[in-house]
């Protein structure tokens, strides 16, 4: 045992000082906040600093209102709009004088009413900038709710009374579990696919990081001095416990980083929007990581110790990616209806565990004994896969030249003496 | 306690039809130099493999230091590849110690073994250089490390001195002949006879997966006789080809080397020459390794022909 400790040792050694992990790992998780942030600090740059607009007004008769609107419509708690007067003796003096206005800089632009608006429904913005949609729209609604108001009057009717009785419907939506009761506007979901797509990232990743060590060994020619020194069965425990640990060292920084991120996120933004990282999330995650590794990584160890070169590789890998090609394809179906029996089945099923499970359990509390038994059942598969691969590897050490095919596969882990 | 460090006991092995070693029984004296000998392709590879259980034997048994080899036993044993194979991206000092510490040997103590090696062998400065930033020599100097550095009863080389340069060469020499001092048993293949003379005190020469002979260099030597002729002379030598008794003459230019058939009288081939020839230099010689090597290796030819 103590000999498979060395081999642990040394595989977690060299991959988390090379440079390439140190690269992903905490480049990785800058980046990603990055995305998550800049655009929050940015807008954050943004507030404060008020669009100064003025309102060109020919029909004469809407001005008041559409500059009330504005001056009403707060982003952030403050006002959007900085409402500039727009004087001349007509309406096209003053839109000459916005018009100079926006060229020297004095405005950022204005909104322009042509005399037929009210019968049209037609206005026009003038800025220098016309691609900050949120702002523009904020600037039509102003108009648009300038307008209706004074048609309501026209008809006779009290525009406040029925924005009033037209008030828009608020649906709070609420996740409820045995542990209480949450808001959630969809929030966790865009989570739950963020953490699925990093599994999908990672388990292949460092799947395939198992299968070229394998690989590289054979092809230095390292293994005939460790198989006459420990049993393969223990190299290969001690390979898939050694990258693993650096694999999961890489999980690890990614989760608490954007468990930090999304704290100062939530803070950041005054607690709209973000994410909520429950302790329960991330722990699964770090759980069906490494369960999604081991299994999967012992099949890649089971192709590299097939193969003599990665190029061969290439091609024995792809049934091994299958399953989890065929877990994305379950994916919209198993988080549309987590409990039916469809999905438990599909998520006891050992190759679709990892991914399938895991979304389950973003979605709804599946019960205990579901998650056990998935573990459980993933969990001995992982040691027969291993023990499969490393028969393999035993037979395929010395074999040059052709790769095997399935059949001989099969053979070699029945006859493998071990 | 087996006076004998590795024995073979009919020991065969098939892949895919073709017979790599075919019942091969072979014994290692305690702290003899053993040589391996053969043509490429005669099975000494495939023979070490089996001892060091990287290959299954299809039958046969094999024991090391008198007990059938285990885990335990194989311990005992610095395993030397003919494929040498380290790290390449491994930094030197940590890969020697881990492979130290895969033959049971603790880190601390392995790194303390580990400085009068690289002393020895000029690695010192490179002991914290990966491994493919080192010389081809320094790789194979680097392997030889690995192969002793958990202090094993019974070395086991294939093919140690290919590779080295003559420095190299007579570094390593002096090792192996430091570490027969020390009561080591080494066994060493190879397909170079005059290291093997040197070397060894005990042979077995194998062709073909069969064992073609074995047993001490000297009583090998002499069970085929002292049947070579070496003769220097001034004058028409051609007529030496035909005298009674003579096989075969080769010509070296100074001087020729006559084979004998067996029960001649190398008298009777020098007074016929002395009367024709002015014979300046007459000598029985012992066949060297070499000699003895391709006859064998030939006249096996000759017989699956």
């Amino acid at each position: 045992m103590r000999r498979m400790g060395t081999i642990v040792r040394r595989e977690y050694l060299e991959r988390v000082r090379s440079k390439a992990f140190l690269v992903s790992t905490f480049l990785g998780p800058i980046l990603v906040a990055g995305f998550m942030l800049l655009p929050s600090i940015l807008m954050e740059r943004q507030r404060g600093k008020a669009l100064r607009i003025a309102v060109v007004d020919a029909t004469g008769t809407l001005r008041d209102g559409v500059e009330q609107e504005l001056r009403r419509q707060r982003v952030a708690g403050e006002s959007r709009f900085a409402v500039m007067p727009a004087e001349g003796a007509d309406a096209e003096a003053a839109r000459s004088a916005a018009r100079r206005g926006v060229v020297d800089g004095r405005l950022d632009g204005y909104l322009y009413l042509a005399p037929d608006a009210l019968a049209t429904s037609k206005a026009e913005y003038f800025g220098k900038n016309v691609s900050n949609v949120m702002d523009l729209r904020l600037v039509e609604q102003s108009a648009e709710s300038a307008i209706m108001q004074h048609r309501l009057a026209q008809e006779g009717l009290d525009g406040a009374r029925v924005k009033a009785v037209t008030r828009k419907l608020d649906l709070r939506t609420v996740r409820l579990t045995a542990g209480g009761e949450r808001e959630d506007r969809g929030a966790t979901f865009i989570l739950a696919l963020m953490l699925l797509t990093l599994l999908y990232m990672t388990v292949p990743m460092w799947g395939a990081a198992i299968m070229n060590g394998v690989i590289e060994e054979k092809s230095n020619r390292v293994v005939e001095v460790i198989v006459s020194s420990i049993p393969t069965s223990y190299l290969f425990a001690g390979k898939l416990l050694g990258v693993g640990g650096a694999g999961l060292t890489q999980v690890l920084v990614w989760v608490l980083t954007m468990a930090g991120v999304g704290a100062y996120g939530t803070a950041a933004t005054g607690g709209v929007a973000m994410p909520e990282l429950s302790p329960l999330l991330l722990v699964s995650f770090v759980v069906f990581f490494l369960l999604g590794y081991f299994l999967y990584g012992s099949l890649y160890a089971g192709v590299g110790s097939a193969v003599n070169t990665q190029q061969e590789a290439q091609s024995l890998a792809l049934p091994v990616m299958m399953p989890l090609v065929l877990g994305f394809v379950f994916f919209p179906a198993v988080l549309g209806s987590p409990d039916s029996a469809f999905s438990v089945t599909l998520s006891l099923i050992p190759f679709f565990t990892p991914m399938l499970m895991f979304l389950r359990i973003t979605a709804v509390t599946p019960p205990a004994w579901q998650i056990a038994l998935s573990v459980g059942l993933t969990l001995a598969t992982v040691m027969a896969m291993t023990w499969a691969a490393s028969r393999i590897y035993r037979v395929g050490i010395l074999m040059y030249g052709k790769r095997p095919t399935f059949p001989e596969m099969l053979r070699w882990i029945k006859e493998s003496g071990g | 306690m087996s006076d004998e460090a590795i024995r073979l006991s009919g020991v065969t092995k098939a892949f895919s039809g073709h017979l790599a070693v075919q019942d091969l029984s072979l014994s290692v004296p305690r702290g003899a130099a053993f040589g391996l000998l053969g043509p490429n392709g005669a099975g000494k590879t495939t023979t070490l493999r089996m001892i060091m259980n990287v290959l299954g034997p299809d039958s046969g048994t094999i024991e090391i230091l008198g007990a059938p080899a285990t885990q335990e036993t194989r311990d005992r044993i610095g395993y030397m590849p003919e494929e040498r194979g380290l790290y390449p991206r491994m930094v030197l000092e940590e890969q020697l110690i881990f492979f130290a510490e895969l033959k049971g040997v603790a880190r601390k103590e392995a790194a303390r073994r580990l400085q009068p090696w690289l002393e020895r062998l000029g690695l010192v400065d490179w002991r914290h250089r990966k491994l493919n930033e080192l010389s081809k020599g320094m790789q194979q100097k680097a392997q030889f490390i690995a192969t002793v550095l958990h202090e094993p009863d019974i070395l086991i080389l294939d093919e140690p001195l290919s590779g080295l340069d003559p420095v190299g060469v007579n570094v390593m020499r002096d090792v192996f002949v430091d570490l027969r001092r020390q009561g080591k048993t080494v066994v060493l293949s190879s397909h170079q006879m005059e290291t093997v003379e040197r070397l060894c005190d005990a042979i077995a020469l194998i062709n073909r997966g069969r064992k073609v002979l074995d047993g001490p260099v000297s009583e090998v030597k002499g069970r085929h006789g002292k049947n070579t002729l070496v003769l220097s002379y001034e004058g028409d030598g051609s007529f030496l080809a035909g005298l009674p008794g003579v096989l075969k003459v080769n010509d070296f230019g100074r001087y020729v080397e006559i084979k004998m058939a067996e029960g001649t009288d190398p008298q009777a081939i020098l007074k016929e020459a002395a009367a024709r020839i002015r014979v300046s230099r007459f000598e029985v010689v012992e066949p060297s390794l070499h000699d003895i090597f391709v006859e064998q290796v030939t006249a096996a030819g000759a017989a699956a022909a």
